[in-house]
């Protein structure tokens, strides 16, 4: 008997016209592991909700079809009733911690679960040490970086024990290693508790290793359910960025003057141990180079410190020219109503120019769209606009593949290239196929601080 | 000190400061809780500190002109519609004084609130109310999150040559900060229903029994709230 199943689902967010999932069937079944791959905004993230619960009864709209999860209709109980039977992992790990503190973050849902608190602290340690994250118990999660964060999220999704484990992009921020760790964590746990796992996401290559199956989303339906090997043709043939290895750079350029010079760089935020300790680089015109590491190796500090952001404590910083960073985070893109009038802001209101970055960048007919409106992918690809508006000389991208599918990475890549002539590019990132498809010169921030690969 | 007991030695503090007549007994609960606050970390004291001290002036420079008490005249101001004349006398002001520093204690109460306690403990400590003692602890984290978002702002916006200058300036990122705060209560608020939270026969992480200091402070916090009313 099928543990989870939706028949002909269709579900529309308030005030939306087009919905964002249309006539979805699908069935899991225990110890199932299915891979979900679409473009943002496809309904990825909606129809994991569906098996929570959480659609429709806490966003609401207009919802058609039925829903069962364990025998339970979806629309007769409350999500709350549907927690430990499912469980779910949002997609930024800093919206859905409620705990200050890591050991009671992953109690919380064991306690609402009514738990004999006996068990409730075996529990806790036990889930925080399948997920890497033993030794975070006693630590705030204040104190966590992004990376270290979703892995206590997926501990407290993990130690309810559920039926079926629902992943929304939960590798977005960590890096190659450790979402290599999760997505086998996840393929172990489907494997020895025969839990169903159903995980969108938009590094394919890993997941696609460990799912039977693989579904395909498009503008909310569902275009392809089939079995890994039938899918992997399928996407071969229709989609081929979602398992080609990634092209070599498009054209390398060579390295002309250099526009930026990091000597000797070191920083440590407050009285922290050092996070740059002596880290060197230097970035020529014409090229683009990717800065890659693991998690907490201190690549956003680098960045941050060659966009102008941070001061070094020591060492040499020179720049030529005007430089523009981008966020990590495309929620600190969000002070205008409007999607031109937040890219306009970097070049003076000029919303032409806005109007063409965010063409650019395949937001036409965004325009007038408020961003809180806009899936993450999109948010994403807003904040990417609103800061090739301003043409620098020195153009600092953190993560800026976050929540991005292979096919608009493709898109990006061709975007930076297109433009890399005249300045030059920094691409700090944790997507190692992106970073191959894009860059001239790899520089990787680990135990050496700098070690140059290619 | 167990979170509980703390809180209830913070009302009883904070007690004293509003009911207490003394300016020396308010100044010295305000001293006292200055003295905790400056033991936490102090990125984040300080803006416990500045919006305590940024009140506690508003007070004393807007509550003299606002009332009509005493008869020795400072200073002499114009007449404004629906306010009246704006003297300033030194009864006024004196009472302005022992406002401000009411303010202070308060602030600076709350400061230690924030700062100093474990709201997770104090959560799992409520037997009752505990929906009210969880949504409390999250909205104390409210303004950490914040500062923190309103640096990230601020970041973007310099990364795109912008740079935020003046109360103007960071007047403008108030409507986005409050949009984001709604955006991540709204997120929250999902992930703690998809956890179970609300289900009856909610369990608790076993929690430390109560120390000795625990119990002196919760029958010293009743105490200094009558001593505020009755001695000082």
């Amino acid at each position: 008997m099928a543990l989870a199943r939706a028949d002909h689902v269709t579900f529309s967010y308030p005030g939306q016209a087009l919905p964002a999932l249309a006539d979805a069937s699908l069935t899991l079944e225990p110890g199932e592991i299915v891979a979900v791959f679409g473009p943002s905004g496809s309904g990825k993230s909606t129809l994991l909700r569906i098996f929570a619960g959480l659609v429709p009864h806490f966003h609401g709209g207009g919802f058609a079809g039925r829903v069962e999860v364990g025998g339970l209709d979806t629309r007769l109980v409350r999500p709350a009733d549907l927690a430990g039977t499912v469980a779910m992992v949002f997609q930024d790990p800093e919206d859905q911690v409620i705990m200050d503190g890591v050991e009671n973050e992953v109690a919380f849902g064991l306690e609402n679960l009514g738990t004999p608190p006996a068990q409730i602290r075996a529990r806790v340690a036990s889930a925080l040490g399948d997920v890497g994250a033993g030794l975070l118990g006693a630590r705030s999660v204040t104190h966590l970086s992004s990376g270290q964060l979703q892995r206590v999220c997926l501990a407290a999704a993990h130690a309810l024990e559920p039926r079926l484990l629902l992943l929304d992009e939960p590798t977005s921020q960590l890096d190659p290693g450790a979402a290599d760790r999760l997505i086998e964590l996840a393929a172990r746990l489907a494997r020895d508790r025969g839990l169903a796992v159903l995980i969108s996401e938009q590094r394919p290559a890993r997941p696609l290793e460990v799912a039977d199956r693989v579904l395909f989303l498009e503008g909310g339906r569902i275009v392809l359910d089939a079995w890994r090997d039938d899918a992997l043709r399928w996407l071969a043939r229709n989609r081929p960025a979602y398992v080609e290895e990634a092209p070599g750079p498009l054209a390398a350029s060579t390295s002309g003057a250099p526009l930026c010079r990091l000597e000797n760089v070191s920083f440590r935020y407050g009285g922290d141990p050092l996070v740059l300790d002596g880290a060197s680089l230097e970035l020529g015109r014409g090229e683009i180079v990717a800065l890659t590491g693991p998690n907490g190796s201190g690549k956003t500090t680098l960045a941050k410190i060659a966009a102008g952001l941070l001061e070094a404590q020591s060492g040499r910083v020179a720049r030529q020219g005007r430089a523009a960073y981008l966020s990590q985070d495309p929620g600190r893109y969000l002070v205008r109503e409007r999607a031109d009038a937040e890219v306009a802001l970097g070049v003076r209101g000029d919303v032409g120019r806005a109007r063409r970055a965010l063409a650019r960048v395949g937001l036409a007919g965004f325009e007038a769209r408020h961003p809180r409106d806009l899936s993450s992918g999109e948010r994403e690809r807003l904040a990417l606009a609103a800061v090739i508006v301003t043409e620098p000389d020195v153009l600092i991208l953190d993560e800026p593949t976050r929540g991005m599918d292979p096919d608009r990475k493709r898109e990006l890549a061709r975007l930076l290239r297109e433009d890399a002539g005249g300045r030059t590019t920094l691409v700090v990132t944790h997507d190692l196929p992106f970073a191959a498809s894009i860059s001239d010169r790899r520089v990787s921030l680990g135990a050496t601080r700098e070690l140059a690969l290619a | 000190m167990s979170p509980g007991p703390a809180t209830a030695l913070l009302a009883g503090l904070a007690a004293v400061a509003l009911l207490a007549d003394r300016p020396a007994a308010v100044g010295a609960v305000a001293a006292v809780l200055l003295a905790v606050v400056l033991r936490a970390p102090r990125r984040r004291a300080l803006v416990y500190l500045s919006g305590t001290a940024f009140s506690a002036l508003s007070v004393l420079v807007i509550s003299p002109l606002a009332q009509t008490r005493g008869s020795h005249l400072i200073w002499s101001g114009p007449i404004v519609p629906v306010l009246g004349s704006l003297d300033v006398t030194r009864e006024e002001l004196g009472l302005a004084a022992l406002y401000a520093l009411r303010f202070t204690a308060l602030g600076l109460a709350g400061a230690v609130y924030a700062l100093a306690l474990d709201h997770d403990r104090l959560v799992q400590s409520a037997g009752w109310a505990r929906r009210s003692v969880l949504a409390v602890a999250l909205a104390t984290r409210l303004l950490p999150t914040l500062e923190r978002d309103a640096a990230g702002y601020v970041e973007a916006l310099r990364g795109r040559g912008l740079e935020v200058r003046g109360l103007r300036g960071r007047a403008r990122l108030v409507s986005p900060l409050m949009a984001g705060s709604l955006e991540r209560g709204l997120n929250l608020a999902e992930a703690m229903e998809a956890r179970g939270f609300g289900r009856p026969g909610r369990t608790r992480l076993p929690a430390p029994g109560w120390s000795r200091l625990d119990r002196a402070a919760l029958v010293l916090a009743p105490l200094l709230a009558v001593s505020g009313v009755a001695w000082l």
